[in-house]
């Protein structure tokens, strides 16, 4: 097997148990069973009720000399570099199972990823992939499929041909319903083929519609679950619609599964400047004494698009653009922004750190977000449809397509300073970024150098997430030349100029952490509850009053609500100033 | 109105000169004691009270705006100064003259020396250039040797050159600025020679309000007899005369002081600008706009973050033959009490009232007062020696003809220097200075503490001190400001480096950066004595130095050698580290 034994994900998973006592009194007798093949092992999962809590204890039992939990990313991640040539290897397998690998998500960017990831000698050297889901297709015809959006990095061609070949070589399709524990019990059968007898480690990732999620979850653990290696299940946003189906959706999930296998992805947390932010904040100087209400004057979180549903609004227009961007994406960003300073790099610390600063928040309130959604346009001669164009979307929608929300925390650090969160479709940029607004300085000697907009003269940190990675601070400077005229320049890190190494895609190093066990980037089951309960009340405002959306034409910048949201609270949007257009 | 200068860069600053001036409270100290021949004229009182943080170009004759009543009363709250009421009052009588009144002429004392020619003469062309001189001024040349203003002008145009970004109309423009430059010659001590110059001054003047500036570039020996015969036979009398003196002031405390004694003699102190050149580079002069500008860096802006600070100054040729003056000074006196020590006190001030020149200029003389004087375990000297590379031979300082064979006198230097304050208490100041290095530049570097509790600590190695932040001000050549930060290594897994948060001037401003003559000149003009340094600073400099200097020539103290194109002595490593600092500019990076 490639993964080292020192390896941490293997640790992980298992080290932090909620049920450590029944665990223990398995792992005992799991130990005195465990040898490949035997019958006892089959009879022991019958026995057992076979679902994943079970049989996934089993990854005790490459307690080969692993334990490094605590090391956190740093470590786990030159382990599976180094290690390849432990003895291990030859004892574990690895296979990951794309359940919903016809799907668009799959194709674009699950297989490119598990290939980038297989291209730079991340994945271990016995592993196997396999695709599932209900169309008829042969294993050449799943790789015909997944070839086409391979890509290679473009500073490494050389080999690319020859290691696309020899992936798609561990590429396998089986075909079922996402249901059926018949289908899971025949991919269980040509996984075991193919683990040959090694310790199996199975990774399931389900990129599937929200309806199937639960049986396909319960199918899978129970009757494909490893049996003495771990299992773990990624699971793809929506995480319910509101408060109660997120709860019921991770009870359910809970039947099957306990909250270590669990592997909530949402993309943005993989981001590479996302990941930057704490690395900013904590192993900086600069920054840290900064971060606090007494220099920052506001938070903006912007997200933007600028294209629409394009026809495929169906799944978006049953969850509005709150729940598909801003009660994630944004407010996890938000949450890595204004946490406290956690005890450690380790998951579960910067995890609690994570929940602590959403139930810090206040319940964001109907008077404190503004809705829009985009209506039809001509530019040029060219025409823009609106939102309730696209055929799949009901003449009548109300979903939001764009939503702007200013948010509160109610703590000793961050009181009364305003966190400004915006998210759309059909607008005239895309990108998403984080802007941070300092204070006015006190007693400014250059106060006249500025004329009477003080407020453009603020300091801003922006960290730009996407597209063209970069970081900037704004400060005030000296224009050079005789006399005194101030202007704002950058401090600039544009990362295409200093790095030229290609920033890998978020699902690279979130397919890594879930084979690794780093659950640093994927979200606990507290923190989606603390995320729903802010933005539950206020969604179930807008749905029963049938709020309408205030329209705004695709390619624009947006509703006007969005200014006077902003200007409500004295804050002007960092992206929409003259400067940055 | 006449002396408007659309195209001026500072012109900017006309728009607002009416708040400027009133909102300002400034009224230097030396008011009281305005000569009697300035008391005639409200010109030049006025200019002394309404000097304000921007120089603009010949504001005064271009303010037709009266003093807000207003705000009167309120310079005399704040300055307890009743006097600036009835400067207020002139300013509006003055206001009400026409720039066609006034005229400013401009005597280059020693127009025949080199820094006449590199420096003084071309930067009085880039100010007219750019309009930045009243409509009416007249230059004129002064020294011994004989020549007359033809030749002058022959040899003045050879060093004028254009901006690179304003090439049109050079040509017109040079000759009419060489039409505005004449020609006097006379000894230094002749006041008949000043009377005549004098007498030429007044015809150009053609009974205008007159403003006279004296611009000294001559050896210190001659400084007091120039000032004198200048000030005796040709001092404006009806507007203001003002007198430019280069370095050195002085080789210690008590020089200093009998050379300010002398000055005075013939002088107030408004009327003596001394000039050191590196206050008016652009990134000195934009060190106090960062830090009181932006709210990012003031709060981090003392011993609880700031680990130490380093100014280094790097020449990467010697003396190149002409040591003759430079050995009887020494790279301490040359460049350290000076040049690195005005830096110095700019950044480590506490906040000034306001941006008048005399509220930075208090702050300044406050911050040098607070500095411990300079011991000599605090200082490591170097001299450089012959070095062959690459079959090319460079000399040792003592190969210079000029330099005595067994001169002990340091052409590198670095000292550690502490200001006793609540603000920099502990944190280690130093300075380095030296020629015939391996590269040359000017630089400002803030190294941060550590991060308390570091969570990343173990991406970091062993090294901590490699991981901390450190802010970078490139005052030349290349100006930049750059903040290195550390950051992740974008890719999989965590890794981190330090990368830049820069501001290349280069890259952002496309316009050529002005000479810090340019300024200088500018400033005097304008009365702006922001960027000079008074007499107390003066002082406070040289008492810093004074009791290192007399021990270093007292004990013949010899200077360590080190390589003509190294990167200095050795002992600059040694003294860099017994305060826990790394050289910033020696670091592997780089």
């Amino acid at each position: 097997m490639a993964l080292p034994s020192s390896h941490s994900c293997f640790s992980s998973t298992f080290s932090s148990f909620s049920s450590k006592n029944q665990e223990r009194s398995l792992f005992t007798r799991s130990k005195i069973d465990f040898t490949p093949f035997s019958r006892i092992f089959t009879r022991f999962r019958v026995l057992q009720r076979k679902c994943f809590n079970n049989g996934h204890l089993i990854p005790l039992e490459n307690d080969f000399g692993d334990t490094s939990t605590v090391e956190g990313p740093v470590k786990h991640f030159k382990a599976t570099h180094d290690h390849f040539s432990s003895p291990e290897q030859n004892k574990t397998t690895l296979s990951i199972i794309v359940v919903g690998a016809s799907g668009d998500l799959a194709k674009k960017k699950i297989f490119p990823a598990l290939f980038a990831l297989y291209y730079e000698d991340f994945l271990p050297e016995h592993f196997t992939v396999f695709g599932y889901a209900r169309s008829k297709m042969t294993d050449g015809e799943l790789r015909n499929m997944i070839s086409q959006t391979l890509t290679c990095r473009i500073d490494k061609r050389e080999n690319c041909n020859d290691k696309m070949e020899q992936f798609l070589q561990r590429c396998f399709y089986h075909s079922g319903q996402y249901g059926s524990e018949e289908n899971f019990k025949e991919l269980d059968d040509k996984l075991k083929e193919k683990e040959t007898g090694k310790l199996a480690n199975r990774l399931f990732y389900l990129s599937i519609p929200p309806d199937i999620f639960v049986a396909a979850v319960k199918s899978a653990s129970c009757l494909a679950a490893s049996q003495f290696g771990w299992t773990r299940v990624i699971v793809e946003k929506p995480f319910g619609r509101d408060s109660e189906s997120s709860r019921e959706l991770t009870a359910s999930l809970k039947k099957y599964l306990i909250e270590e296998q669990i592997f909530r992805i949402d993309h943005y947390l993989g981001k590479e400047l996302v990941e930057n932010l704490s690395v900013l904040r904590f192993s900086n100087l600069v920054f840290e004494p900064l971060w606090s209400r007494q220099y920052i004057r506001n938070v903006q979180l912007i997200f933007s698009e600028d294209f629409g549903t394009e026809g495929r609004g169906g799944y978006f227009d049953s969850y509005g653009i709150i729940r598909d961007i801003m009660q994630n994406h944004l407010l996890q960003i938000l949450a890595l922004f204004a946490m406290e300073t956690p005890v450690s790099l380790d998951a579960e610390d910067i995890r609690n750190e994570k929940v602590k600063v959403l139930r810090s928040m206040r319940t964001l309130q109907v008077d404190d977000i503004v809705i829009g959604q985009y209506k039809g346009h001509s530019k040029g001669g060219k025409t823009y449809p609106s939102y309730t164009d696209d055929p799949q979307v009901p003449n009548n929608s109300l979903t939001p397509t764009f939503a702007a929300a200013a948010m509160f925390i109610d703590n000793s650090r961050w009181d009364s300073v305003p966190f400004l969160l915006k998210a759309g479709k059909a607008l005239h940029s895309k990108g998403a970024e984080i802007r941070v607004q300092f204070r006015h300085v006190p007693g400014n000697l250059y106060r006249r150098n500025f004329g009477t907009d003080l407020d453009k003269n603020t300091n801003e940190l922006v960290i730009r997430v996407q597209p063209n990675e970069a970081i900037y601070l704004k400060i005030n400077n000296k224009i050079p030349g005789l006399g005194m005229r101030l202007d704002r320049s950058n401090l600039n890190l544009l990362y295409s100029t200093k790095y030229t190494k290609e920033i890998p895609d978020a699902y690279e190093r979130l397919l890594l952490d879930a084979i690794s066990g780093e659950r640093r980037l994927f979200i606990r089951s507290d923190e989606l509850d603390a995320a729903w309960a802010l933005f539950t009340p206020v969604l179930k405002e807008l749905e029963e009053k049938h709020v309408a959306p205030e329209l705004y034409p695709y390619g624009s910048r947006g509703p006007v609500g969005a200014h006077y949201l902003a200007a409500k609270y004295n804050v002007r949007w960092g992206d929409l100033s003259s400067e940055d257009s | 109105m006449a002396l408007s200068c659309p195209k001026c860069p500072s012109s900017s600053r006309f728009g607002i000169p009416q708040t400027q001036r009133t909102a300002t409270a400034s009224a230097p100290f030396y008011h009281f004691s305005i000569p009697k021949r300035d008391l005639a004229t409200p010109m030049s009182s006025r200019t002394s009270n309404n000097r304000k943080h921007g120089p603009t170009c010949m504001r005064e004759a271009i303010t037709p705006v009266p003093v807000d009543e207003e705000e009167a009363p309120l310079e005399n709250v704040e300055n307890g100064l009743p006097a600036v009421r009835s400067n207020a009052s002139w300013n509006t009588e003055v206001n009400s003259a026409s720039g066609e009144d006034s005229t400013v002429s401009i005597t280059v004392v020693g127009a025949s020396g080199d820094l006449a020619k590199k420096k003084i003469f071309p930067a009085l062309f880039a100010l007219f250039y750019e309009d930045c001189l009243p409509k009416h001024f007249t230059i004129f040349g002064y020294a011994r040797s004989r020549m007359t203003d033809g030749e002058l002008r022959a040899m003045v145009s050879k060093t004028l050159t254009c901006r690179i970004d304003k090439r049109e109309n050079c040509n017109d423009k040079m000759e009419q600025f060489l039409e505005r430059c004449f020609y006097q010659s006379g000894q230094y001590n002749s006041e008949g020679s000043f009377a005549e110059l004098n007498k030429k001054l007044k015809e150009h003047e053609a009974g205008r309000i007159s403003n006279r500036m004296f611009y000294l570039s001559v050896p210190p020996n001659v400084f007091i007899d120039v000032v004198k015969c200048a000030s005796k036979s040709a001092s404006s009398l009806n507007g203001w005369t003002r007198v430019i003196v280069e370095k050195p002031f002085g080789r210690d405390s008590e020089s200093s002081a009998a050379l300010t004694r002398n000055l005075k003699q013939y002088l107030e102190e408004d009327q003596i600008f001394r000039i050191d050149h590196y206050l008016g580079k652009e990134l000195v002069e934009n060190l106090s706009v960062l830090r009181f500008s932006n709210l990012v860096f003031e709060p981090l802006w003392s011993r609880q973050y700031i680990r130490n600070v380093q100014l280094i100054f790097s020449e990467d040729f010697g003396t190149e033959g002409r040591g003759g003056y430079f050995d009887n000074y020494g790279i301490i006196r040359d460049i350290m009490q000076n040049h690195l020590l005005q830096i110095l006190a700019l950044f480590a001030m506490e906040t000034p009232v306001s941006l008048d020149a005399e509220d930075i200029r208090n702050e300044k003389v406050k911050v040098l007062r607070c500095m411990k004087p300079l011991i000599l375990d605090d200082v490591v000297i170097g001299q450089y020696k012959s070095h062959t590379k690459g079959g090319i031979s460079y000399p040792a300082y003592i190969d210079d003809k000029t330099v005595p064979n067994d001169s002990l006198t340091p052409t590198f230097a670095a000292a550690a220097i502490f200001i006793n304050n609540a603000r920099w208490d502990g944190v280690p100041f130093l300075m380095k200075a030296g020629k015939a290095l391996h590269t040359k530049g000017a630089q400002i570097r803030v190294q941060f503490r550590h991060v308390p509790g570091n969570l990343y600590k173990k991406s970091f190695g062993t090294d901590l001190d490699r991981a901390t932040n450190e802010l970078v001000i490139r005052v030349q050549p290349d100006e930049a400001i750059y903040l290195k930060i550390n950051n992740k290594i974008p890719g999989l897994g965590m890794r981190l480096d330090r990368s830049n948060l820069n501001l290349h001037y280069a890259a952002r401003y496309s316009k050529e950066i002005p000479d810090a003559y340019e300024r200088l000149l500018l400033d005097a003009i304008e009365g702006e004595r922001r960027l000079f340094i008074r007499s107390d600073e003066l002082d406070a400099a040289w008492a810093l130095f004074t009791p290192l200097l007399k021990e270093l020539e007292e004990n013949k103290i010899a200077p360590e050698l080190y390589p003509f194109g190294s990167r200095g002595p050795v002992g600059a490593h040694y003294l860099a580290a017994k305060y826990n600092v790394r050289w910033g500019d020696l670091s592997a990076e780089h």
